[in-house]
């Protein structure tokens, strides 16, 4: 494994802070040459220095996508934590439904939900499945369950939707598994009919997003773990310029607001903790 | 002992002894289908970690239905094909379809052995992914529930210190009144109970 020396570390960290917000704590320097070593020695640098500037000054951006592909953490699962989507099940969608439906039957009910670090998909896959089971008349409704990650990588296997079995084994219920999934080998599609309702794209949640419109649902969970705490400030007053006046934020179980972003209140359902605006 | 357990599925007898032979010694666990029909039967009423079964059977459940059989039973059971040179084709269909390899008549028994090492380790190592990511779901939960109430706790008393300041700087009401309410809200200790 290639070593990384303590001038290198800084200026990869400083670099990969650049380019994606993902703050790397320069004492874990294993993290770096775990992750980064086979990217120089694929593209013949002997130094993370020799990486850095190849990565800088290359026009395609491929290394710069490969380390960003290579450092964002993936690991996700459908219904990871099933708290969330219980909350979403029983409380904010129902919520929601009844805030949005219009008077007129011929109008359709707007619904608009976004999964900020939506990593390989399985979280928007999950949202869309209680989407699918919880809404029957789903043709009175205009709903966009958008998935955005920093991860070109991510974002490709979100869209494909197929998973092996070790992105399978734990989380998803064997009746869902069979009803939402078409196996073939040891790999598992979602069906067209869940394809259908979501949409990746990739967005590096440093740069604005105001573009993206309101959303009435955020989830934005074990993202902001990875940044420094003025980037998570940042990151959460966009958030909540984002997110509809009684929309709802989710956040990972583990993680806070508390001196992040005093646009948010806290509340409780069960044991969960969703956020909304002031 | 090996810890794995392993079906041989083979119509011929010579075969199956031969193979039930080797593998006990090796220290693996066997258990026997004389054809498909068997290996139908005992798949979803044993722990089985291997499948080797013999590729071309007689009968409608050939090599490929055992494993379409022992995969929907359970994807971690993972099958070995047993070919004779000529379908190598139907082998390579199956890896597709989930097998984790074929080996070609007459066994070579050294690689058979390999192969079942690897099959050995990469199940070690799924299960020690499976202990720490549970490990690691206990303490997050355990995690989750501190600073949840953490959470609500601060959003309470924030809210308490805004209607303490705004009921000092009440100033139509008088001094030793404002006091008063303020000392009730400080000794409330009901919400912290939440």
């Amino acid at each position: 494994m290639l070593k990384i020396s303590p001038d290198e570390l800084k200026l990869v960290a400083q670099y990969i802070h650049d380019i994606s917000g993902i703050y790397l704590e320069q004492s874990k320097s294993y993290l770096f040459e775990t992750r980064l070593g086979s990217i120089a020695t694929e593209h013949g640098c002997n130094t993370y220095k020799e990486l850095y500037q190849k990565a800088k000054t290359e026009p395609s951006k491929i290394i710069e996508r490969k380390i960003i592909d290579a450092i964002s953490t993936n690991e996700t699962l459908f219904f990871r934590d099933k708290g969330p989507f219980e909350l979403l099940q029983h409380k904010l969608l129902p919520e929601l439904i009844d805030a949005r439906t219009p008077g007129s039957p011929a109008l359709k009910t707007n619904l608009k939900i976004w999964s900020a670090a939506s990593s390989t998909g399985q979280e928007l896959y999950s949202i869309a499945i209680i989407i699918n089971e919880l809404i029957p008349n789903i043709s009175k409704y205009t709903i966009k369950l958008l998935g955005t990650d920093i991860s070109d990588g991510a974002v490709a296997q979100a869209s494909r939707g197929k998973y092996n079995k070790f992105e399978m084994e734990r989380g998803l219920p064997g009746d869902k598994l069979q009803r939402y999934f078409t196996m073939f080998g040891d790999s598992w599609t979602i069906k067209d009919e869940i394809r259908a309702m979501v949409q990746f794209r990739k967005l590096n949640l440093m740069l604005p997003f105001s573009g993206l419109g309101k959303f009435d649902i955020i989830f934005c969970r074990n993202v902001a773990i990875y940044f420094t705490l003025p980037d998570r400030q940042k990151l959460f007053n966009k958030i909540a310029d984002s997110l509809a006046d009684d929309g709802y934020l989710i956040i990972g179980s583990t993680e806070s607001l508390t001196g992040i972003c005093p646009r948010f209140i806290p509340k409780r359902h069960l044991r969960s903790i969703f956020y909304q605006k002031k | 002992m090996r810890n794995m357990t392993i079906l041989v599925v083979d119509d011929d007898p010579v075969i199956r002894r031969m193979l039930e032979k080797r593998l006990e010694k090796e220290g693996y666990e066997v258990l026997i289908a004389e054809d498909g029909y068997q290996a139908r039967k005992i798949i979803p009423q044993q722990h089985i970690d291997v499948v080797l079964t013999d590729l071309m059977m007689p009968g409608t459940i050939g090599g490929i239905e055992v494993l379409e059989i022992a995969k929907s039973i359970s994807p971690n059971i993972e099958v070995i094909l047993i070919t004779a040179h000529s379908s190598v084709d139907t082998a390579v269909e199956a890896m597709k379809k989930g097998a984790a390899d074929y080996l070609e008549k007459p066994i070579n028994f050294d690689e058979l052995f390999l192969r079942l090492e690897k099959i050995a380790n990469v199940q070690s190592i799924m299960r020690n992914a499976l202990d720490l990511s549970q490990a690691m779901d206990t303490t997050e939960s355990a995690a989750a529930v501190t600073i949840q109430n953490l959470e609500i706790r601060t959003a309470v008393l924030q809210s308490r210190i805004e209607s303490i300041i705004s009921i000092l700087r009440d100033e139509q009401t008088p001094p030793y009144e404002r006091i008063y309410k303020v000392l009730d809200l400080l000794t409330d200790q009901n919400d912290f109970l939440t």
